[in-house]
């Protein structure tokens, strides 16, 4: 599209153009990618609807819509058996917390490239285990565990610990490795030692940020530990696994709002922890 | 508490005694309260939940012998069957549907649930909001139980599953963006009289952009560790197999599809990194 | 000296003495090298070749554990202060005893009260009294220098070295500093050498300047002799 101008004249309309042109592969660009998303988004739609799924089964959107609703009731009788379970939950996720956190010393020790005794060997070793505890889900680290010491609240708690570890180290490791030199600078110049380097530059740099992830991690846990039990491995998971195997779904209901709360709870309390902390 | 000396500019005689001590009331004696009670918190549920720390130690003995004996040689002829090569694909569909249509939901609900740019302050930001943390607080395995339980097996409660969790993971993430923003910029497309989707589009978007895609490439990686475990409560996938070897005592499949999940996400995890360097790249 | 093998040479053969009673000023262009010569005194940069004489010792063969002997009675003040943030200002100035106070102890933070009394005393000198349990980081930048001043002072050091601690400070708390300085040093008796930017402080307040361009040394006497002639040699390569 040809503009004429009163100064320009063809140099400008040329300007024009090429600028047009960059808008117009612009939008090329974004149109073809957005189009290679859907047509994979379709193509796993197809898998899904209409090869996957027993629609048969399902039955009309009425009786699915039914299904939905035997959900929606309260089952109060269940409160009562429902303390011990959710302080068993708020217990494992503390205790699992807490085992997490002391495991990572060491792979924090490794795995910061600043204090790691071998750039070569101990640094991709301590960010290995970083990696492998965050990709392994705690379902998985659940059954590992649950086979290997029994059912119960232990297995849980060792689950969520390996669990934990990735993220408290990964965090506290960052911190480490980003800590201002400055301080560190000061007490090397009065004359301190390794040690004293560490606790008084780079410890009160670290400890907040430490304490902060240890907290949110908690309340993290508090989320996993819930479903613990859905393996065996003690907590709420367990009731929420026998209302469901009784098909009293307002049970069911009952035990996850008991989970909400406990969420809400723990939130509430990481938030101002953190924040006193900080 | 201490009784200390000062001396005046010079040295020489004391002058005054002064007290200085470390310990400082009231702050001094909550910390050392709080840390007395966490410490008693986790000794009381050791107790109280019978925790056997010598099954601990037995374990860590038999650790090695137990590997040996129940999960070793791992069945990795498994991963040939054509049957669990179907179920990856099955994993990597539910993951990818899941992922992609849980950010689509996620973005506008991010933009109701952030405090500063929110299009309507009573009722869509405490929706948006409502919603997220809804999505966020129940485990993605309870809401494949659910779900489950309503559509039946299969791959459509997973994918639906996991698209309820990366609203809620994601949603979080992104509305936290969108709360970081300038608002110098926005108050210029402000100032032109644009409605608050126009804000939206020309003022906060593009300051989160790249923020979101690195969320969107980390949500995918969660996500699809999530995947893999899904069809152990009735999804599709990987997880599927892993309920049935459990159940039947199967070790040796068992260790070989835990292998095959190791493996998968690892892979998926190098992709992410190296999308993610692109990005930041490119920007 | 050379920060690294391949790089190029940052102080090219410095020669100078500080005695006793010296309030001695490195001046010079930036880039002329006179905070790596503040850091090699201490060895905090670490000087390929060269002695550094202090008291008789050589600083530059010393062994680690010397070192850290000597550190401990080299006093130094920094430019950003490099204080604890997190640390009450009480702990900053103890910790300029670190390298007397055993391992063990200074890790509980358990100083005696011998070294109590003298960081009140110093936080007296500098006029920080009210402020000594506040944490570092609610203190202001003036007041900050003069926590670091402080637990310089607490080493009793027999030198002092200063890098640039005026540049993060505006002019009027900037003057109030150097005079603290000064004060102090003469008080306590202590050598001081002193990386500054200011001339017009460096020649206010220090009896002998040292003049460094480009890594060598332009001039070496007392302050009167430096005139505007000499301030233009050294300063020649600076664009401004």
């Amino acid at each position: 599209m040809a503009v004429a101008s009163a100064t320009g004249g063809r140099l400008f309309d040329d300007r024009v153009f090429a600028v047009e042109h960059q808008r117009r592969r612009g939008r090329w660009r974004t149109a073809s990618v957005a189009c290679l998303f859907a047509l994979l988004a379709v193509i796993c739609l197809y898998n899904i609807l209409v090869v996957d799924t027993d629609w048969a089964r399902m039955g009309s959107f009425g009786e699915v819509l039914r299904s939905v609703g035997r959900f929606l009731a309260i089952d109060f009788e269940l409160i009562p058996h429902l303390v011990e379970p959710v302080i068993e939950t708020l217990m494992m996720s503390a205790l699992g917390t807490a085992l997490g956190a002391l495991l990572c010393i060491p792979v924090i020790w490794l795995g910061a490239h600043n204090i790691t005794p071998s750039r070569w060997i101990a640094y991709p070793l301590g960010r290995f285990a970083m990696t492998l505890s965050r990709s392994i889900h705690e379902i998985v680290w659940a059954l590992v565990f649950v086979s290997a010491v029994g059912l119960g609240s232990l297995a849980g708690i060792l689950a969520l610990a390996m669990r934990s570890i990735g993220f408290i180290a990964k965090i506290v490791a960052e911190a480490i490795e980003n800590v201002d030199p400055k301080p560190i600078e000061a007490i090397r110049a009065v004359g301190g030692n390794r040690l004293q380097v560490l606790r008084y530059g780079i410890v009160p740099q670290v400890l907040p940020v430490a304490i902060g992830v240890v907290i949110f991690e908690w309340d993290i846990n508090i989320r996993r530990s819930a479903i613990m039990g859905l393996v065996g491995a003690g907590g709420l998971g367990l009731t929420f696994h026998r209302q469901m195997v009784m098909f009293n779904y307002p049970g069911v209901t009952t035990v996850i709002l008991a989970i909400l709360l406990l969420i809400i709870l723990g939130e509430a309390l990481s938030y101002y922890a953190r924040k006193a902390v900080i | 508490m201490r009784d200390v000396a000062t001396y005046g500019p010079s040295g020489g005689q004391p002058v005054e005694r002064r007290t200085w001590s470390r310990l400082r009331y009231p702050d001094t004696l909550i910390t050392f309260a709080v840390q007395l009670g966490i410490l008693v918190f986790l000794g009381v549920s050791l107790v109280y939940m019978d925790v056997r720390l010598e099954r601990l130690l037995e374990f860590g003995q038999r650790f090695g012998a137990l590997i040996v004996d129940r999960y070793y040689p791992p069945e990795l002829s498994l991963l040939s069957e054509p049957r669990y090569l179907q179920a990856i694909l099955d994993t990597m569909q539910m993951a990818y549907l899941g992922t992609l249509f849980g950010l689509l939901l996620a973005a506008p609900l991010a933009w109701f649930a952030a405090f500063n740019m929110s299009p309507n302050r009573r009722f869509l930001y405490p929706f948006g909001r409502l919603a997220i943390m809804g999505c966020r607080a129940v485990h993605e395995m309870i809401w494949t139980i659910l779900l489950v339980s309503i559509l039946g097996f299969g791959m459509l409660a997973g994918a639906l599953a996991l698209t309820l969790f990366c609203i809620g993971f994601a949603g979080k993430l992104m509305s936290e963006e969108i709360e970081a923003i300038d608002k110098g910029q926005v108050e210029a497309i402000r100032a032109t009289g644009a409605n608050e989707v126009q804000v939206f589009f020309y003022s906060v978007l593009p300051q989160v952009r790249v923020a979101w895609t690195g969320i969107a490439i980390y949500t995918w990686d969660v996500a699809f560790r999530a995947a893999t475990v899904v069809g152990f409560f009735g999804a599709g996938g990987m997880g599927w197999y892993l309920q049935r070897y459990v159940q039947q005592l199967d070790s040796q499949r068992v260790a070989a599809v835990l292998i095959s999940i190791v493996l998968l996400v690892t892979v998926s995890e190098v992709v992410s990194a190296w999308a993610r360097a692109r990005v930041a790249r490119a920007n | 000296m050379r920060y690294s093998r391949s790089g190029a040479e940052i102080l090219k053969g410095v020669t100078l003495e500080v005695d006793a009673d010296d309030f001695c000023a490195v001046i010079g262009p930036s880039g002329a090298g006179k905070s790596t010569l503040i850091r090699c005194i201490n060895r905090l940069v670490e000087p390929e070749a060269g002695r550094i004489l202090l008291y008789g010792e050589d600083v530059v063969t010393m062994s680690t554990r010397r070192l850290r002997e000597t550190r401990r009675h080299v006093g130094m003040i920094f430019q950003e202060f490099n204080l604890v943030n997190r640390m009450s200002v009480m702990d900053n100035v103890l910790s300029g005893r670190l390298g007397s106070v055993g391992t063990m102890r200074s890790l509980l933070k358990l100083f005696g009260r011998d070294d109590i009394e003298r960081a009140l005393t110093m936080l007296d000198r500098v006029g920080l009294t009210d402020h000594v349990d506040k944490r570092a980081d609610q203190l202001s930048g003036g007041q900050r220098q003069r926590v670091g001043i402080a637990r310089a002072l607490m080493q009793d050091p027999k030198l002092l070295l200063i890098d640039e601690p005026t540049s993060s400070l505006d002019p009027k708390i900037a003057r109030e500093v150097m005079t603290l300085i000064r004060d102090v040093a003469r008080e306590f008796k202590v050598p001081t050498l002193v990386n500054i930017h200011d001339v017009q402080l460096a020649t206010e307040f220090c009896n002998k300047i040292i003049g460094l361009q480009d890594g060598l040394k332009m001039f070496d006497g007392p302050t009167e002799q430096l005139d505007r002639k000499m301030l233009d040699t050294i300063y020649a390569m600076e664009v401004l």
